[in-house]
């Protein structure tokens, strides 16, 4: 039954539990606190020292819901009116009433306002609140309308004082007992619950019994051994217990005992409020349990917040699906998650790993590090690198085999952000991410395949024509020489260079079937260093031939001692490919005299190469220019729209950059920025998707 | 063959085409078949040369497929200017309606590379003849 079920039982009238059962407590206490009043009261002023309806009828309303305030009301106005009349006038009583229900409904109507569930002191923060609402407003507005009812029947000849006495009472009730009864009948009305075991039974004795004994020793001592009111401070231990150990509702019941205590002293004339007039020992004894109650409700929230904190920190740990384990600076383990539990029994766990909380984890990584376990050696370098503060965060990936299973896993080690230092580790198992790469890889790597071969095969008509143009030479040699071989078979000089010839054509033509052959192939990625120069080179010779068919006129300008590019050859030759075949198109409908397509390689700054692709064509329509890239995205009637698209994906995997734009004149450029070769060759994007794995221990 | 026996003077040929393998092959083949033939690179060579005034050849072998000026274009530009030479076009395309597209140009005939031997000639030889019969 959680507090949610109060307030989210607004919705249903027809439960009358909660009303019974805070009916059933809130009769006696409202007729006993109202009985009370009159007792512990000012002598010369007609209010009372501490006001238990204020706090009765403000609990009870803070924790059930409005539209049963109504009842609450009337029972405590009865009460007020039953014990109040006829010792006081009507006119007395009910102004009294109005200003009780006032302060009442003010306060209630804040910690509704601003708590939503019945009040909780866990912090800060809501004790702040609390203050403000029910110690400082509610009394300040009841004691207004109070004061005025005392001056208003001759009360009192000034205003102050009597308001005085009003506020300090009811401000006094608020930060002392209210609490406690907030606590009280949320659990009487069913929106708390304790957990009421046998030790924390055995506790609320053991704290009523030190409470007894300190309030006693407090208050029952001859004032005349008062000389230094030492013994006020004996019940502050037990106030302090209560509230770390029971929150703010136990420290409020705590500082409700002690109050009474003090009052009764007061009363009997010993314990430290003794000596002076009877209204200044009273406005002394109040004065200190203010100034008592703050520090320790300060400290009772801060215990509950802080006990939240805990809770909350468990169930985040909980939820994790990963394995995490918290170290401390040395690589002890401090605490580790169910998921890291379960884990070090399954049979994937490596043998370091197999650590619970008070487990030296860093030890175990060097054990096994010893034993050759590659994993481990790498886990401690960086374990080591982030518990010495020289890395803030360190990674790794891993597989493990066991029965012909391969699993995949990431650690993640995270410096801990403390006093102390100290490191969280998050272990994952990514086989299912990392066989969806690879799946999504493969598929790729045939798309852009695909992709190639759409693009030869618009190209065929072109390919034909460069194998059958040193064919026809060979077929015209080879007929001439045998024709020679019939006429004059003494020329050897002329058959010999007819056979040269021959060869040469031979190999051209080869040279044209091993480049489509090349395209064609749909091999893994080859990684090589690229003359940029070549590259271009290539590929205006793949496409020479139909660049002619278009009446497409190709210039290719490229700077002198460009660095290589390292990269695959075939994809990016596609890439250019497509680059130029696009201006093509972009050009069928000019003029053939203007079909001017610029290739250029140049510089791009920041260790990379820039190439570009320059037409005099339609150019690009305004509305595709930013989705140019986009799959499925074309001009053409009969595009696909994939070539850009799959270029602009290679090119990325190369660390490069694809882009186009329309020229000032006519046309448009694409351009292509490709990083240049690094010595290390580790910095273009081609490495991230193989990062080397490191080797699991194939136990 | 046929050439052998027609006359004394050489058949004067010219070769157009952009491929200096094709160019080679085919004035090596002229010559073994006893054909005078020149060759030229492009179509703006071949007019220059004319315009310079080379002497007129027999027969005009052209490649369709050449950057600047198509064997096409070429023969266009003849026209224009009153040269009529009887013209054998030939293509490394595989485009069937290419032949149908010169034959209604005024060309004599339209080979496909590769080319043999046999065809060359019997195309040369209708060409001659043709100028002859022309004439």
């Amino acid at each position: 039954m959680s507090s949610q079920r109060l307030r989210a039982g607004s919705d249903a009238p027809t439960d009358r539990r909660p009303l019974v059962a805070g009916l059933s407590v809130f009769i006696p206490i409202a007729i006993l606190g109202n009985a009370l009043g009159p007792v512990l009261r000012y002598p010369d002023v007609g209010s009372a020292i501490l006001f238990v309806p204020y706090a009765a009828l403000t609990a009870v309303l803070a924790v059930s819901r409005p539209r049963q305030w109504i009842w609450y009301i009337l029972v405590d106005f009865v009460a007020h009116f039953a014990t109040h009349w006829p010792i006081w006038p009507v006119s007395w009583v009910l102004m009294a009433g109005a200003a009780n229900l006032t302060r009442a409904l003010v306060a209630a109507g804040l910690l509704s306002r601003f708590f939503h569930e019945p009040p909780r002191l866990d912090g800060i923060r809501s004790l702040i609140v609390f203050v403000t609402s029910a110690v400082f407003m509610a009394p300040a507005v009841g004691a207004t309308i109070g004061a005025a009812t005392v001056v208003l029947h001759g009360g009192s000849s000034t205003y102050w004082l009597p308001w005085t006495a009003w506020f300090v009472s009811n401000a006094l009730t608020g930060l002392a007992m209210l609490p406690a009864l907030i606590v009280g009948f949320a659990h009487v009305m069913g929106a708390y619950r304790f957990d009421l075991t046998r030790e924390r039974v055995l506790e609320v004795v053991a704290l009523a019994f030190a409470l007894g004994a300190s309030s006693a020793f407090a208050f029952l001592t001859d004032p005349s051994r008062q000389h230094l009111a030492l013994p006020l401070y004996a019940p502050l231990p037990v106030m302090v217990w209560a509230a770390l150990r029971f929150g703010a509702g136990g420290a409020s019941a705590v500082l409700t005992v002690v109050t009474f205590a003090a009052i009764w002293s007061v009363d009997r004339g010993t314990g430290p409020f003794t000596g002076v007039a009877p209204d200044a020992n009273i406005l002394t004894l109040q004065i200190f349990v203010l100034f008592t109650s703050v520090p320790v409700l300060c400290l009772a929230a801060v215990a509950t917040a802080r006990q939240s904190v805990v809770q909350l920190h468990n169930a985040l740990l909980a939820s994790f699906q990963d394995q995490v384990a918290i170290l401390d600076a040395d690589g002890t383990v401090i605490e580790v998650n169910e998921s890291w539990l379960r884990f070090a029994a399954a049979p994937f766990a490596l043998e370091f790993n197999r650590v619970r909380a008070g487990d030296r984890y860093l030890a175990g990584c060097e054990a096994s590090a010893a034993h050759g376990d590659a994993t481990a050696a790498g886990v401690l370098e960086g374990l080591r690198a982030v518990l010495g503060g020289s890395r803030r965060h360190f990674a790794i990936e891993y597989d493990v085999e066991r029965q012909g299973q391969r699993r995949t896993f990431t650690m993640n080690v995270e410096a801990l952000e403390r006093v102390g230092g100290g490191a969280v580790l998050r272990r994952s198992d990514v086989t299912a991410r990392r066989q969806a790469q690879l799946e999504i890889e493969e598929q790729r790597r045939q798309l852009s395949h695909l992709a190639r071969v759409a693009v030869l095969g618009h190209l065929s008509g072109a390919f034909a024509h460069e194998l059958n143009q040193p064919l026809s030479a060979i077929l015209s040699n080879a007929e001439t020489a045998r024709e020679v071989l019939r006429r004059q078979p003494g020329n050897v000089e002329y058959l010999k260079a007819i056979l040269r010839d021959i060869i040469a054509d031979d190999e051209r033509a080869a040279a044209v079937v091993q480049r489509l052959r090349a395209l064609l192939k749909r091999g893994d990625r080859r990684l090589q260093l690229i003359e940029p120069r070549e590259l271009v080179n290539e590929v205006l010779d793949l496409a020479r031939t139909d660049l002619i068919t278009r009446h497409v006129e190709a210039t290719a300008v490229v700077s002198p001692e460009l660095p290589p590019l390292w990269g695959d050859k075939v994809q990016l030759q596609q890439v250019l490919l497509n680059l130029i075949l696009n201006g093509c198109e972009a050009m069928s409908t000019t003029a053939a005299s203007a079909r001017r397509l610029v290739l250029t390689a140049e510089p791009g700054g920041m260790g990379s190469i820039h190439l570009a692709v320059r037409d005099c064509g339609v150019g690009i329509p305004p509305a595709l220019i930013d989705r140019l890239f986009e799959p499925f995205v074309t001009t053409k009637a009969d595009g696909l729209g994939l070539g850009l698209s799959i270029s602009r994906t290679i090119v990325a995997a190369h660390g490069g950059r694809l882009w186009g734009e329309n020229n000032a004149d006519c046309g448009a450029t694409l351009h292509c920025q490709l990083p240049v070769a690094q010595t290390s060759r580790s910095a273009t994007g081609l490495e991230a998707s193989d990062v080397p794995v490191a080797a699991g221990d194939p136990r | 063959m046929s050439t052998d026996s027609t006359a004394p003077q050489r058949i004067s040929i010219v070769i157009v085409d952009d491929d200096a393998s094709i160019r080679v092959s085919l004035q090596r083949l002229c010559d073994v078949y006893g054909l005078s033939a020149t060759a030229f690179a492009s179509g703006r060579d071949f007019l220059a040369a004319l315009e310079h005034s080379a002497p007129r050849p027999d027969c005009l072998l052209l490649d369709a497929h050449m950057p600047g000026m198509t064997g096409s274009e070429l023969h266009r530009a003849l026209r224009a200017r009153g040269v009529h030479i009887p013209t054998i076009v030939f293509t490394a395309d595989d485009a069937p309606e290419l032949s149908a597209h010169y034959a209604t140009a005024g060309i004599v005939a339209c080979l496909r590379k590769p080319l043999g031997a046999e065809d060359l000639l019997a195309a040369i030889d209708q060409a001659v003849g043709g100028r002859n019969s022309t004439a």
